[in-house]
């Protein structure tokens, strides 16, 4: 049992991480330090929300680009109209309301995926452009500034703070929710007979209907959590940047999708696990990191995660063909 | 005597203004092997759904295990202890053995968590059942077809079942793995469970039946005990179409090996697959290359047409040598390639007829500005219609709409619309009813007497030794044996295949 675990695609993943840490840290020492850890992690605490919000999509056998838009809608106007009431309170408001919309845009693209049985992939690309326009047209265009006076400063919540090169970097508090999230998404996925359901729409739709799964169901789960997470991200990144934006997240879709496959996800369906979806981003995250570092523009980051992921595709694929 | 668990009595069963069961008796006693033949559309699926409660009976009684159902629904079968197994096998191929063997019972169950003990518990106890031992956390997609299907048999086993209904289960399967199934079969047979064995193919049927059920056009024409001994395949094939079967050998002159061969293969390599192999094909002959699965004909048959890349010292036509680097190439040569698979590489289903017979010739069919020309296409589709006998009132109706044995016939048109010099045809009779397949050896016969050199890639050894005059056995890539079917026997060609697996082993 032991060895299997050497031997998973987590492991491997984990191993490429150090790596490739390691050799940046060869040519840049501060490189390797607490500091760009907490970097790395704070800036990809949103990403991995998101692709946590994706994996089970993915693992459904469906490509989502929409979830952008979803955490741009959740937001934007949520804030609009709390600012306009005049709130003045702390962000627990902001959460619930803004994770609410999202399970209420998950909720109607599960429905309409289940009733008119659009592809998934169909149905994101027009809820994509739908959304983010619903939010420019009716809400606003411009990027607000505004801040409820219970909710200034709570972007310099940090857990812990360390001195490093380049000034004071921080965990900050909204860490704890990838651990929190992670932890019930895999329960969900691995311990409940509906997870498992995700699992078997994914890897043959006509079998797991004849099984017993109800699809209906598996689709008014997967993407309400999707939306949630979208929400939750949209939001913690909102708030941490000091600003609500109608375009939020905008052309971010494909950095997330990328890295869910990195972390060992199946476009094709039945695939993936939350470690995997983790470290992938992580991953993401650390080549933006060292491109900095290494003193490049950072117009190279996504020249270099296309690279890498078109490296990874072939290989993946190289491998799965000579195993069949 | 033995328990009955099935007894279905003055079965009838209409869809719309068509019977499909007319007024059938059906029993299947305690612990027996039972096969059921018929052709397509014989009634033989009708008679499964109704038992597996997907279909309900318009007339008749229904009784199982002494009961008597005035509708069997999905549930109430799975209740008495009946399991069918679709041809698909009904897996995961990302989960895990364990889960894929456990997930139904678990759903059943209406567990709200998944409790992994459990389901490894329920998987043992099923493999143990079959007697077989699978790693339980290896993913079903790593199995070979055979061991996927012993997963699809342990799966259905739950505690009480009585009976398993097998829909033509070997289709994907090789001949060994055939053998190990019948193994499998008789050993749940000795533990008291009944077997519902359907299949059109009779070789397997003769191995496997106690008692034989044959279906034709909705009605049952025959049931009775069989012995391997007195199976009688001409008698059986005329029970199951009606007609009498000509399965007579052909008789040809022996090749003269003096006249210049009409293909010539030197030397033909396919790295990893087929290790220079060279062979003649002489005027008027069908050559049958066969083998097991990994041989290295297949990749023979698509190395000739260009699909795959190769080396060969020489490929010669007539005498001239030809080059082939694609499939253009090849069929300007002269080649054309009847594929096994004819859903998936052989035909738009979706398409017209028509459009599914000229795609090789289309460069014929076009007008002075180069836009295809749509009489002489749908003349052009009704002379092969015709010429192949495609049953098909109109040419404009799509492929799918054929049966199964039109659909290859539909196949064969679309290639000799191109009139090839030499046909290679992988497999053409997969799947393909009794009287179909008769039908296309038939064709096949025509084709060789009018000049054309036929290639038949198969591992149905009856069919080679009906339709070629000789036949080459591969193995690993090699050409291990040559034999002139009118001096060869079904028992030297099979134990030349299974010698040559056994010295793996």
């Amino acid at each position: 049992m032991k060895l299997k675990i050497f031997k998973s695609y987590e492991f491997l993943l984990f191993l490429l991480l150090i790596a490739f840490a390691g050799m940046i840290g060869l040519f840049n020492p501060a490189f390797f330090s607490i500091g760009t850890l907490f970097d790395v992690i704070r800036i990809q605490t949103i990403y991995i929300l998101m692709a946590f919000g994706l994996l089970p999509v993915l693992i459904l056998g469906g490509v989502d680009i929409s979830f952008v838009a979803i955490a741009a809608v959740s937001t934007f106007p949520i804030h609009m109209w709390l600012i306009g009431l005049g709130y003045e309170g702390g962000i627990w408001l902001y959460y619930i309301l803004c994770t609410a919309v999202g399970i209420l845009v998950g909720l109607l693209i599960g429905f309409l995926l289940d009733t008119f049985k659009i592809r998934i992939f169909d149905l994101s690309l027009g809820m994509n452009t739908l959304l983010y326009g619903f939010t420019l047209f009716f809400v606003g265009s411009l990027t607000n500034f505004d801040m409820p006076a219970g909710m200034v400063g709570w972007n310099q919540r940090w857990l812990f703070t360390v001195q490093s090169v380049v000034g004071i970097s921080g965990l900050h508090i909204s860490f704890i929710s990838i651990f929190i999230v992670g932890f019930l998404l895999h329960y969900f996925l691995r311990y409940t007979t509906l997870g498992r359901g995700v699992f078997a729409v994914g890897s043959d739709k006509s079998v797991a209907i004849r099984t017993g799964f109800n699809l209906r169901k598996v689709y008014m789960t997967v993407f309400p959590i999707m939306g949630a997470l979208s929400a939750i991200a949209g939001l913690t990144y909102s708030v941490l940047e000091a600003n609500f934006r109608p375009y939020l997240f905008l052309g971010k879709n494909m950095q997330v999708l990328a890295a869910c496959v990195l972390g060992g996800a199946a476009v094709t369906g039945g695939r993936g696990s939350v470690l995997g979806t983790f470290l992938g981003t992580i991953l993401i995250g650390l080549v933006n990191q060292a491109l900095v570092y290494l003193g490049f523009e950072t117009q190279w980051f996504d020249f270099v995660v296309g690279t890498i992921f078109i490296i990874y595709a072939t290989f993946q694929t190289a491998t799965t063909r000579s195993k069949r | 005597m033995a328990n009955t668990i099935i007894e279905m009595k003055n079965i009838t069963k209409r869809f719309g203004g068509v019977t499909a069961l007319n007024n059938v008796d059906l029993t299947i006693n305690e612990g027996e092997i039972l096969c059921l033949l018929g052709e397509n559309g014989s009634g033989k699926s009708t008679m499964i759904k109704l038992i597996s409660g997907v279909y309900s009976m318009d007339e008749g009684q229904a009784f199982i295990n002494g009961k008597e159902y005035q509708k069997i629904t999905p549930l109430a079968s799975i209740n008495e202890g009946i399991a069918v197994i679709y041809q698909d096998f009904s897996l995961f191929p990302d989960l895990t053995i364990a889960e894929n063997i456990a997930i139904e019972e678990i759903v059943l169950d209406g567990d709200k968590r998944m409790d992994w003990k459990k389901a490894e518990r329920i998987a043992k106890d099923k493999m143990g059942r079959l007697g077989i031992n699978f790693p339980l956390d290896q993913t079903v997609a790593r199995l070979s077809a055979a061991d996927r299907q012993l997963i699809a048999i342990s799966k259905v086993l739950l505690e009480n079942t009585k009976l398993i209904i097998m829909d033509e289960p070997t289709t994907a399967l090789s001949r060994k793995e055939i053998e190990a199934l019948c193994e499998t079969i008789k050993d749940l047979k000795n533990q008291g469970v009944s077997i519902l064995f359907v299949s059109h193919k009779l070789n397997e049927v003769r191995d496997l039946a106690e008692r034989v059920v044959i279906f034709r056009n909705g009605e049952k024409v025959y049931d009775d005990k069989v012995s391997a001994k007195d199976f009688n395949f001409e008698e059986v094939g005329f029970l199951m179409t009606g007609k009498r079967l000509d399965t007579s050998k052909i008789s040809y002159s022996t090749p003269k090996l003096e006249e210049t061969p009409k293909l010539e293969v030197e030397g033909l390599t396919v790295e990893g697959k087929v290790n220079n192999v060279s062979f003649k094909m002489y005027q008027h002959e069908v050559l049958g290359i066969t083998g097991l699965l990994g041989g290295g004909q297949g990749e023979v048959a698509l190395s000739l047409f260009g699909a795959i890349p190769f080396k060969a010292d020489a490929i010669r036509i007539d005498g001239k040598k030809v080059k082939i680097r694609n499939i253009h190439d090849s069929v300007e040569a002269g080649f054309g390639y009847v594929p096994a698979d004819r859903i998936r590489v052989g035909l738009f289903m979706e398409h017209p007829i028509y459009d599914n017979i000229v795609p090789i010739v289309v460069d014929k069919l076009v007008n002075k500005l180069g836009f295809l020309a749509p009489r002489k296409t749908k003349e052009t589709a009704r002379h092969w219609v015709k010429e192949l006998d495609v049953k098909t009132p109109n040419v404009e109706l799509p492929a799918q709409s054929l049966s199964g044995g039109n659909q290859q016939r539909l196949v064969l048109a679309k290639w000799m619309a191109s009139q090839p010099t030499i046909l290679i045809m992988d497999g053409p009779t997969v799947g393909v009813d009794i009287g179909s397949k008769a039908e296309i050896h038939e064709l096949m016969r025509n084709f060789a007497k009018e000049g054309m050199g036929i290639i038949l890639i198969s591992d149905d050894i009856p069919e080679l030794l009906q339709v070629c005059n000789r036949i080459l056995v591969m193995r690993d890539g090699n050409v291990i044996g040559e034999h002139l079917s009118k001096e060869t026997t079904e028992d030297v060609l099979y134990n030349e295949l299974v010698a040559s697996c056994e010295e793996d082993a």
